[in-house]
């Protein structure tokens, strides 16, 4: 059985992923030339090696088209329903660290948790003739966290895929959901992150697609623990 | 995928809703998403199914019938009162059976006789149910948004607080979790550093600084002050919050709140019972219950059997357009609701009504129905 990995095909994510690889004894070399999108595992030849956009890896990693890919958590749980039974983190990275948060504008100084803004979301529409509006491109993760973990439900989605740090100054929104590093474009626009507003702590991770073939394949064992014994 | 047949009782259903003096009504299967999203809230998103026109409109199909006859009304510009009767296939994922099912139901739009509307709304709800279920005892649970709402009211909670209890009726671990943190509260509320800031410049006790202040801030940093949050709404908010975290509600009254959320007696009791209730607790509720003794009166006059309808003070429908009456009928025996509804004087204004038009109605599972009769033997 081959084994394909997908990693990320390009920037920081690309040269981080093959570092670890180097490292974990699995030297990743291209196919062709240096921008081919295929690759293999220096010396096993079991193993190929897909490049592929980090949003792409989610969705391959979560149909099962590879066995292995190398992304974002956050890219996983947003892009898969019930991620955890459909693949599993098998090591996380370090690296690629970004937070999911709920921000909300700074001037907002009667909101500070989550259970501020679910006063705020059940009064929304009486006030304002509307439904309180989050920016985000992630919805998924949205919904989970606001009505699964804080009861919220009385919201709308506003799909934003760019640029969300803006969406409340220029009235397209009223809060965001987004992800963020090192807080600065949060701060550059005047939000503020809820102290209970953190739904994921989110690195690059490398997620195996839970398959029936992978029971008992000493390869797929061998990939996972060479990876972990360099972290 | 399996097509759901029409039930075998439509036809006598129809019959029964012909009787009743609806008008049949049929709305599109493919309407737009955004009502449904805007009252149900997005969660509802998972569970319908969804797809977009040429233009980029949200479309989806039909989940439930009352939001497409309300539309309908206001569309056609019809005059009230009127009742409507639907039957036809809604498309909604559920956790349990297919995804698309029958329901029919009737919506009584507009009638000013709020206690007569409501009761001849169950009145109808038990009789066609009985009519297909004539050996099975109907169990109805009967609940009272307003009543609730005048209690709460009258127990002289801060805003805040009557908001969130009034959030939360219909949800019981909700409410239960509320009222232990209005006991006995755990944290004094999160509040940022800029407040801490406004207490010490001595603006955050008086609304119209604070509102200026405000106004200030937003203007310097980029926000509008009209778009979303006004600077006096953020500054009624965080008065009510500051309320919120000081606010610790006294045994009595505390007592007096889980009295009244554990009523659950016959209906033709609950009159006299919530009437004592109020009088030894010396709470002002006469308004809601004079409403509620009148809808009593009615059911009984409207020929329902009130000994199959208990009162509930503690039952909602988690739906947040409700204003009044809510209930939901089974029948003995079998674990599932058969028939819910409820007022929803609300919703016709929310959709774009120009008047004001009370509303009232409920909906039948006919799938349900159809296992109810099945496990009654195949009686009629």
């Amino acid at each position: 059985m081959t084994i394909t990995i997908a990693l990320p095909s390009k920037g920081r994510m690309k040269d981080d992923a093959s570092a670890i690889f180097e490292r974990a004894g699995m030297r990743i070399v291209a196919v062709g030339n240096d921008r081919s999108y295929r690759g293999r595992v220096e010396g096993a030849d079991d193993v190929e090696v897909a490049f592929l956009s980090a949003s792409e890896i989610s969705r391959e990693v979560g149909s099962g088209a590879v066995d292995f890919g190398v992304t974002g958590e956050d890219l996983v749980r947003e892009g898969i329903a019930d991620a955890d039974a459909r693949v599993e983190f098998a090591a996380r990275l370090g690296f690629g660290h970004a937070d999911v948060v709920v921000a909300v504008p700074e001037v907002w100084y009667d909101v500070d948790t989550m259970a501020d803004l679910g006063d705020v979301a059940a009064d929304f529409r009486a006030r304002h003739g509307r439904r309180l509006a989050i920016a985000t491109k992630y919805w998924r993760l949205t919904q989970q966290f606001f009505s699964g973990s804080h009861g919220i439900q009385l919201y709308r989605i506003v799909e934003s895929l760019g640029a969300t740090e803006g969406a409340p100054a220029s009235g397209s929104a009223d809060i965001i959901v987004d992800i963020t590093s090192t807080g600065s474009t949060l701060k550059a626009n005047h939000l503020k992150i809820l102290s209970d507003g953190v739904i994921l702590r989110s690195e690059a991770c490398l997620v195996r697609a839970r398959k029936p073939s992978h029971e008992g394949n000493p390869a797929i064992d061998r990939i996972i623990s060479s990876v972990r014994s360099v972290l | 995928m399996p097509l759901i047949n029409l039930p075998a009782f439509a036809g006598e259903l129809l019959a029964d809703f012909e009787r009743l003096k609806t008008l049949r009504v049929d709305t599109p299967v493919i309407q737009p998403a955004e009502p449904f999203l805007d009252m149900a809230g997005e969660d509802l998103r998972r569970r319908i199914f969804m797809t977009e026109s040429e233009t980029g409109e949200s479309l989806c199909l039909r989940p439930e019938f009352t939001i497409p006859v309300c539309l309908r009304h206001i569309e056609t510009a019809t005059g009230t009162p009127q009742r409507y009767a639907y039957l036809g296939e809604v498309f909604r994922q559920r956790r349990e059976g297919s995804s698309e099912f029958y329901q029919a139901g009737i919506e009584d739009l507009g009638d000013a006789d709020t206690a007569g509307a409501d009761a001849r709304v169950i009145g109808d709800a038990m009789l066609v149910l009985a009519n297909r279920l004539p050996d099975r005892r109907l169990k109805v649970t009967l609940g009272d948004q307003s009543v609730f709402e005048a209690v709460i009211a009258a127990c002289g909670l801060p805003a805040g607080w009557q908001k969130r209890l009034i959030h939360a009726f219909g949800d019981q671990k909700l409410l239960q979790k509320l009222l232990g943190e209005l006991a006995d509260p755990k944290s004094p509320g999160v509040f940022g550093p800029e407040v801490e800031r406004l207490a010490i410049m001595g603006i955050l006790g008086d609304e119209e600084s604070l509102v200026g202040h405000l106004a200030e801030t937003m203007e310097a940093t980029g926000y509008s002050t009209n778009a979303s949050r006004s600077p006096r709404d953020i500054a009624r908010r965080l008065k009510e919050k500051m309320e919120l975290a000081t606010t610790r509600l006294d045994k009595a009254a505390l007592a007096v709140m889980r009295e009244f959320l554990a009523f659950d007696l016959p209906l033709a009791q609950a009159p006299a019972a919530l009437h004592a209730f109020a009088r030894k607790s010396k709470l002002k509720i006469d308004g809601a219950l004079s409403l509620f003794d009148a809808r009593v009166a009615a059911v009984a006059k409207a020929g329902a059997d009130p000994g199959l309808i208990r009162y509930r003070a503690a039952f909602g429908r988690p739906l947040d357009y409700y204003t009044g009456l809510v209930f939901e009928i089974e029948a003995e025996g079998a674990p599932a609701v058969l028939a819910g509804g409820g007022r929803f004087d609300r919703l016709l204004t929310l959709l774009g009504a120009r008047e004001h038009i009370p509303a009232v109605g409920f909906s039948l599972w006919l799938d349900r129905i159809e296992r109810a009769i099945a496990a009654a033997g195949g009686a009629k």
